[in-house]
């Protein structure tokens, strides 16, 4: 089995970095074999709204750099982890700039799917997620607004177990661990 | 003294978009009130030092800023998140004057159902509070790329050449009728200084045709966009399989 974390942290962030630290070491003890991608260090145009994905060279990005290595790494492994601080209820703009280029991870063509529209799939198989967000404090809007988020985003990705972490910057080790080794169990991932 | 806006355009798409079609026949309207618009493409400014300096002084002086973007996987693209945190950082810095400032943001899907937008709405919602901006609303606009070949005031126009039985009048005229009079009572309330009320904006909750008939309109674009790159028979395929 197989992970990958994007971490879109914002580069002076000093907690996220323990997080991932953590959550590393979960997978780690149960055999998993992945990595973290830390998104900040890496070059990754913005997505440029072409569609080119969908139809030019389907399923691969246009743009030649470490975007196209990330949407692959994030459809060739059995769990994807998005850890990000929460940024007015969203994720944070270096983590959107790796998912915005995954678009050629889904088909082009659309769907009814539960009363919406949706996108087709383009592979068989789709990783689990889990969704890692931090924030200073509780915020009731902002988490309602990412929950609902994550809830949005596996619609559109296929993934078949998801869960959904807050972990607040005063939580202690203990309770960070706490709450990832839960997050994973939701998924399936336990010791 | 005149009031000011500053028109945020958000799609890398430049002048192709919706976000532009749609954000400038609003700016258009707003002119004609006699509001003073300055427009940033948010792209090539956040690109270059000197434009931001002179879109966040922009911002400052401005009485209503105005985001137009597309939607990309729920939320705003990376550009239009990385744009409020610039906007977000000057504020904290305690760099922003105090004034009142609203916030208006049209939120382009490429989808039909208006309520897809309804979470980056909230988002853009969190970002006002975070600033100090009153947050005046948001149009939640679905199947913009319509509005991105027609900008709204002509394809009115073209609409009123179809005779009255047409099934057109139905699935594309009337919600746009109903669209345009939503943007046009955004306006006016926002050139007053006010809020857009809720009621009005939730005109815009509606289903214009049956899921399925934009389903088959929207898929048989795309083995047809394929073809001018030799494609259409790779659509499916799938390069990163395992
Ligand atoms: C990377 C990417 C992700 C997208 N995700 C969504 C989505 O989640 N829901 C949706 O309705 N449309 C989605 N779209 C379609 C755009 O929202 C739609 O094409 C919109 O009209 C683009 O606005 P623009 O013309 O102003 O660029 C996506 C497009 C791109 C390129």
């Amino acid at each position: 089995m197989s992970y990958v974390i994007l971490n879109g942290m914002y580069k002076d962030d000093s907690f996220i970095p323990e997080v991932n630290q953590i959550v590393s070491e979960e997978f780690q003890q149960m055999n998993y074999k992945g990595a973290t991608l830390i998104l900040h260090d890496k070059e990754i145009k913005p997505c440029l709204g072409c569609f080119k994905c969908w139809v030019q060279t389907p399923g691969i990005c246009i743009i030649d750099d470490y975007g196209r290595e990330v949407a692959k790494k994030m459809i060739q492994s059995d769990i994807l982890v998005y850890l990000t601080p929460i940024t007015y209820g969203g994720y944070s703009a270096e983590l959107k700039k790796a998912v915005d280029r995954s678009l050629g991870l889904i088909s082009p063509f659309f769907r009814v799917y539960e009363n919406e529209i949706h996108h087709e799939m383009r592979y068989d198989k789709y990783p689990h997620l889990v969704v890692i967000g931090t924030l200073d404090e509780p915020n009731t809007e902002q988490e309602e607004i990412f929950e609902t988020l994550v809830k949005r985003n596996v619609l559109n990705l296929f993934c078949e177990k998801y869960s959904t972490l807050v972990i607040y910057r005063g939580d202690d080790e203990d309770a960070i661990k706490m709450k990832i080794k839960s997050g994973l169990a939701e998924i399936g991932v336990k010791r | 003294m005149n009031k000011q806006l500053t028109f945020l355009m958000c799609s890398p798409r430049g002048d192709k978009s919706a976000s532009h079609s749609i954000g400038s026949y609003l700016v258009s309207l707003f002119e004609e009130k006699e509001i003073i618009v300055k427009t940033f493409g948010v792209y090539k400014t956040l690109k270059n030092q000197e434009k931001t300096e002179e879109m966040i002084k922009s911002i400052d002086d401005s009485d209503i800023v105005l985001i137009s973007s597309p939607l990309y996987i729920d939320q705003a693209p990376y550009m239009t998140i990385k744009l409020m945190d610039i906007i977000s950082e000057v504020f904290q810095q305690g760099k922003l004057s105090n004034k009142t400032r609203h916030l208006f943001a049209i939120s382009n899907a490429g989808f039909l159902e208006y309520y897809h937008n309804s979470l980056v709405l909230k988002i853009y919602e969190q970002f006002a509070k975070k600033n100090d901006l009153i947050w005046a609303g948001g149009l939640p606009i679905g199947a913009a790329g319509t509005y991105a070949t027609y900008p709204i005031p002509e394809f009115l126009k073209m609409m009123e050449q179809l005779p009255e039985d047409d099934y057109r009048q139905e699935i594309y005229n009337k919600p746009t009728k109903i669209l345009d009079s939503v943007i046009r009572s955004s306006v006016k309330h926002l050139s007053k200084g006010e809020i857009v009320p809720k009621d009005d904006l939730q005109k815009l909750e509606f289903i214009p045709m049956p899921l399925e008939s934009y389903v088959k309109g929207a898929n048989s674009t795309w083995p047809e966009a394929a073809k001018q790159f030799g494609a259409e028979d790779k659509l499916r395929d799938k390069p990163y399989e395992r």
